[in-house]
């Protein structure tokens, strides 16, 4: 049974469903179970004063055409993985294909100008750029150039980053075993003094188990490095529970990194969501409800984390079928006690259903991330939704969330007034502003239907689209390893507002990025920048002017601006 | 065509008596609130013709004089004097205050000497603080805030728009180092230089970073931010803006109204979008048409022969390396919204069409020297930038204890000596009564010129004084 929070005010409709058609079909697999519906949440009908970005689909007028598909085993996955692969620090893309070949795409993009992606062959060949649910950027060997995690049905691929949007395959050389599991979620950290990131693969179902794929999720696997070169060792993480989304995660602050994983019900049995504490050179173990940790079952899909109430603890927002959840450290939680509790109700980010269209089933959330698309200081919260094929029950439109900040309130939906309200399968998804005019576009990795690609035109205005509030862009350079200063916290403050931002791997929907961290700054023409650096030294502040692409190079005393073509 | 709305009852007040009657019904003599607010009922567009403008900055002049009224939403309670919507923790305890405001009822109040629109003795300094974290002070103290003496804003309009033409110039030298860098790939140092005045180095380099860490005297985004004494505001419009709520809790829509803040009454004093974006476009409207101060003898012809000396005192005493005697501009019009406004102000955009004014059309602007190429000679007596002020041997204009937006304490920006002759007392808290004194407190960036000006003979020093008094502020 899922759980609820006590003020929710669920409605509980039992859907039992035939269980008669092939297991090819996620839409044949068992599911008799109680599905809670919550009313409509206080905040969606409320008006919202603020901007609404317009957003504008475009992906083959911007030269990116691609669809991710293929039988049962990818109805989950579908990532993309924004980066920069040539050294314009220009956002690039490399899209899970799913049966069909991954594809890179290359942003040739000027900036305040129309998208462009140029595709570029991976040079993987055939066999090993198909069966691709999932990728993530990361620098894993230090070398300024960054590097992707393909999440696979089969062996992980670790792509080293040659340059000039070349890859080659890295595994041997990097020590990193692959294995053959059904892949979909990654995320990096680097632990204390390591000169390599720890690496967490979350894996799906074993389908070679007797009785699969029920009850028979596969285990994730832990992957630490050996001395400063060698090899990776890896850790069973046991038990699994048919992973969809897993994300390293400073949650209480302390500086160092656990594990949350958020697993799908539909297949484990006995399972759970899961936290798993790190600590450098112990195994790694999980968190206990006599330590606090409330036990919670739901159909993970997907892990957003921003600190939204400033008290330097994020929140999570977990995607499942019917609600979302939208968790906070409750009363009775300490630092060593990671208790939960779901405020997604509150909020009105429970996105349960439908918010057009006349299907009142329930939906089907995927990839979650927290970015300001309006730059009015607020973090918004995208949900990309989508049935998962077929299933019945369970809304066949459904349109992906742009739930936007309204301040202290919460979030009001407003993805039909900003235009993604399409009739596609979401999956994985990237917020990024890929044509650096310093509002976030949006790219939606849908199932079975074209990639989605919305550009942010502004706010619509009688005449044309209006330019929204201000923003600020910030690349984080770190000295030594983990260049790209993976757990670092960044603090931008404007008059009395401090906003938080996360430099993290891992998370979302089989989707990450690397690149500029995106801040709206809304009425603030100017930010004072501080940086928690990942080994927890705090740097002096920046001074740094809104609207601009900023560099804080951490052996530099002020920051650098960046400019585009 | 008119390019913006005028409602009925300032149009009774502009000289146009027609229904005068039905008029006085919507604004009777004895009604309390300002019957200009809300003149301006739509945002004014496109290319004014001269009777418009006229009339639009009527309109400002009036509501540049206004005693705004508890009626009008002066005041803000809940409201803190900062420029990005700001509660307090607390309700102020004054409604008014002469420290942390509201300090004034009109913009006249401190602006009117020697005409509206002019500079403001000691009487009329302001508090300058973030209002952040201490917003409510009642202390001259100068650690909550920075005590500011009232420019005058004559010739504001063409300040502005050399300091647009200037960031442009800037931003463009900017764009060609780093394309030159990308296309060569090799780093490319420059010059930073526009209309003479020299802003430091930039080193552009190959990946697009820019090492900004040579730059003199303007802001790390190469904007030139022309108003206030430490050169820190970039348009009358964010100036405005910022004036209204510091100094009278009149706050504007285009910041603290709905549309940022979720509330049309921001403040909490009973009263929704105080002020609109009409209302602003209209005191921009009269500020930046307000006439360029002029050299001005009252006929005394021994007090011109003086001052033509002192003028060549002035140039060999080095004082015109900062004070620059003019600048060209090449561009009379001047927009609203301004390409440099951010959002928090009207900018460009968040509007179809900007409103222009050009500036041309007003007699004293035609009566403006221009050069060979055609520009018209600004002459300001500044350079816009900023400079050190203070050295060890004399920090009398060092004597604040807060930054202000980034800028060190001891940098000020050239004060434009335009008008100087009309606006005493000098310095940026107006508690310098000679201009002898003035000069005498330079230091800094400025320390050799004031030495040779305390090394010279009495006769020069006389001269010199005698031209900058003959800067005055004249009529329209």
């Amino acid at each position: 049974m899922m759980s609820s929070s006590s003020n929710s005010l669920a409605l509980k409709l039992a859907l039992t469903l035939a269980l008669a058609l092939p297991v090819t079909s996620v839409s044949t697999l068992a599911m008799a179970t109680g599905i809670e519906i919550a009313k409509a949440p206080p905040s969606a009908e409320a008006e919202f004063p603020f901007d609404t970005p317009s957003l504008t689909e475009q992906a083959s007028e911007a030269g990116l055409d691609h669809v991710y598909d293929g039988p049962w085993e990818y109805f989950v996955g579908g990532g993309a993985a924004s980066f920069d692969c040539n050294g314009d620090r220009m956002p690039d893309l490399l899209l899970a294909g799913g049966a069909n070949p991954a594809q890179l795409f290359v942003n040739r993009s000027l900036a305040g100008g129309a998208l462009e992606f140029q595709s570029q062959d991976l040079g993987l060949g055939q066999n090993r750029s198909t069966k691709v649910l999932g990728a993530y950027p990361i620098d894993i060997d230090n070398d300024a150039v960054t590097d992707v995690v393909l999440l696979r049905l089969g062996e992980n691929l670790i792509l080293k980053g040659l340059g000039d949007c070349e890859f080659a395959v890295a595994n041997r050389s990097l020590g990193f075993d692959g294995g053959r599991a059904w892949s979909t979620g990654f995320s990096a950290i680097w632990e204390k003094d390591a000169k390599r990131p720890t690496l967490a693969i979350g894996n799906y179902v074993d389908q070679t188990a007797p009785g699969s794929p029920w009850g028979t999720c596969e285990d994730n696997t832990l992957h630490r490095p050996v001395g400063t070169e060698g090899t990776y060792e890896v850790t069973a993480l046991t038990p699994g529970h048919c992973s969809l989304s897993l994300a390293f995660t400073d949650w209480n602050n302390s500086g160092q990194a656990d594990l949350r994983i958020t697993n799908d019900r539909q297949y484990h049995r006995g399972g759970q969501e899961q936290l798993w504490q790190m600590r450098s050179g112990s195994p790694p173990r999980l968190y206990r409800t006599a330590e606090g940790w409330k036990p919670l079952t739901i159909w993970g899909m997907g892990i957003a984390q921003a600190d939204l109430n400033g008290d330097g603890m994020p929140e999570y927002a977990l995607t499942s079928m019917g609600d979302t959840k939208l968790q906070t450290l409750a009363e009775e939680a300490d630092e060593t006690r990671p208790h939960y509790r779901d405020i997604a109700f509150d909020k009105g980010v429970t996105a349960h259903r439908p918010y057009k269209g006349a299907d009142l089933k329930p939906s089907t959330g995927w990839h979650a991330q927290f970015a300001d698309l309006n730059n009015d200081a607020h973090l918004d919260l995208f949900i990309a939704k989508g049935n998962v094929e077929a299933m019945p029950d369970f809304a066949a439109f459904d349109p992906d969330n742009l739930l936007m900040g309204n301040g202290a309130d919460g979030f009001t939906e407003r993805g039909a007034e900003a235009g993604i309200a399409l009739d596609r399968k979401g999956r994985g998804a990237v917020i990024e502003d890929f044509n650096a005019d310093g509002m976030l576009d949006l790219l939606v990795v849908n199932r079975g239907s074209p990639t989605s690609l919305f550009r942010n035109r502004g706010a619509r205005a009688d005449w044309g689209h209006r330019s929204m509030g201000n923003w600020l862009a910030i690349e984080l350079q770190n000295t030594g390893a983990n260049r790209n200063a993976v757990g670092a916290k960044i603090h931008i403050k404007t008059g009395n507002l401090n906003q938080t931002r996360i430099v993290q791997i891992g998370g979302g929907h089989a989707s990450g990025q690397l690149g500029f961290v995106h801040v709206g700054l809304g009425v603030a023409e100017r930010a004072r920048v501080r940086v928690q650096w990942p080994d927890g030294e705090w740097s002096h502040e920046y001074r740094v002017f809104a609207n601009n692409f900023t560099v804080i190079d951490r052996a530099e005393d002020s920051a650098q601006y960046w400019y585009p073509r | 065509m008119r390019r913006f709305a005028l409602t009925l009852g300032i149009a009774i007040g502009l000289g146009q008596p027609l229904m005068a009657t039905a008029a006085e019904h919507e604004n009777p003599i004895w009604n309390e609130r300002t019957a200009a607010i809300g003149a301006v009922s739509s945002t004014p567009s496109g290319t004014l013709s001269r009777s418009e403008l006229e009339q639009l900055t009527k309109t400002g002049e009036a509501l540049f004089s206004a005693k705004f009224t508890t009626l009008d939403g002066a005041g803000r309670p809940r409201a803190t004097q900062a420029i990005i919507p700001t509660k307090p923790r607390h309700a102020a305890r004054l409604s008014f205050a002469r420290t942390s405001g509201p300090d004034a009822n009109a913009c006249s109040s401190c602006h009117n000497d020697p005409v509206i629109g002019g500079a403001g003795d000691f009487a009329t300094t302001t508090f300058v603080a973030e209002g952040f974290t201490l917003p409510d002070f009642d202390s001259t103290d100068p650690q909550f805030s920075n005590e500011r003496g009232t420019n005058h804003l004559m010739g504001a309009g063409l300040i502005e728009l050399l300091a647009r033409e200037m960031t442009s110039d800037l931003h463009d030298q900017r764009r060609r180092a780093i394309e030159k860098a990308r296309n060569t790939d090799a780093a490319v140092t420059i010059a930073l230089e526009t209309k003479g005045v020299s802003f430091g180095s930039l080193t552009a380099r190959p990946d697009g970073l820019a090492d900004l860490s040579k730059l003199e005297g303007v802001d790390a985004d190469l904007v030139i931010r022309p108003f206030g004494q430490k050169g820190v505001i970039g348009s009358l419009r964010q100036f405005t803006i910022n004036a209204m709520n510091a100094h009278h809790g009149m706050q504007a829509s285009e910041r603290f109204g709905r549309r940022w803040t979720a509330s049309a009454d921001f403040d909490e004093d009973g009263y929704e979008d105080e002020l609109g974006v009409g209302d602003v476009s209209a005191l921009v409207a009269w500020q930046a048409t307000l006439p360029a101060p002029v050299q001005d003898f009252d006929g005394n012809e021994e007090w011109q022969t003086l001052a033509q000396k002192g003028r060549a005192v002035f140039n060999d005493l080095g004082c015109a390396s900062c004070h620059i005697p003019a600048l060209p501009l090449s561009s009379l019009e001047f927009a609203d919204p301004g390409p440099l406004d951010a959002a928090g102000t009207l900018a460009r955009g968040q509007v179809q069409d900007a409103a222009v004014y050009d500036l041309s059309l007003l007699d004293w602007a035609r009566r403006l020297p221009r050069n060979e190429q055609g520009d018209v000679l600004v002459p300001l007596f500044g350079d816009l930038k900023r400079h050190t002020m203070t050295d060890a041997a004399n920090e009398r204009l060092g004597n604040e204890l807060l930054a202000q937006r980034f800028v060190d304490r001891t940098s000020f920006a050239t004060a434009e000596l335009w008008g100087i002759g009309s606006t005493a007392p000098y310095g940026h808290r107006n508690d310098i009564t000679t201009l002898d004194e003035m000069i005498r407190a330079h230091a800094g960036d400025a320390r050799r010129s004031r030495d040779a000006y305390a090394a010279a003979t009495d006769n020069d020093r006389r001269a010199l004084i005698a031209f900058l008094r003959s800067l005055r502020i004249g009529g329209r």
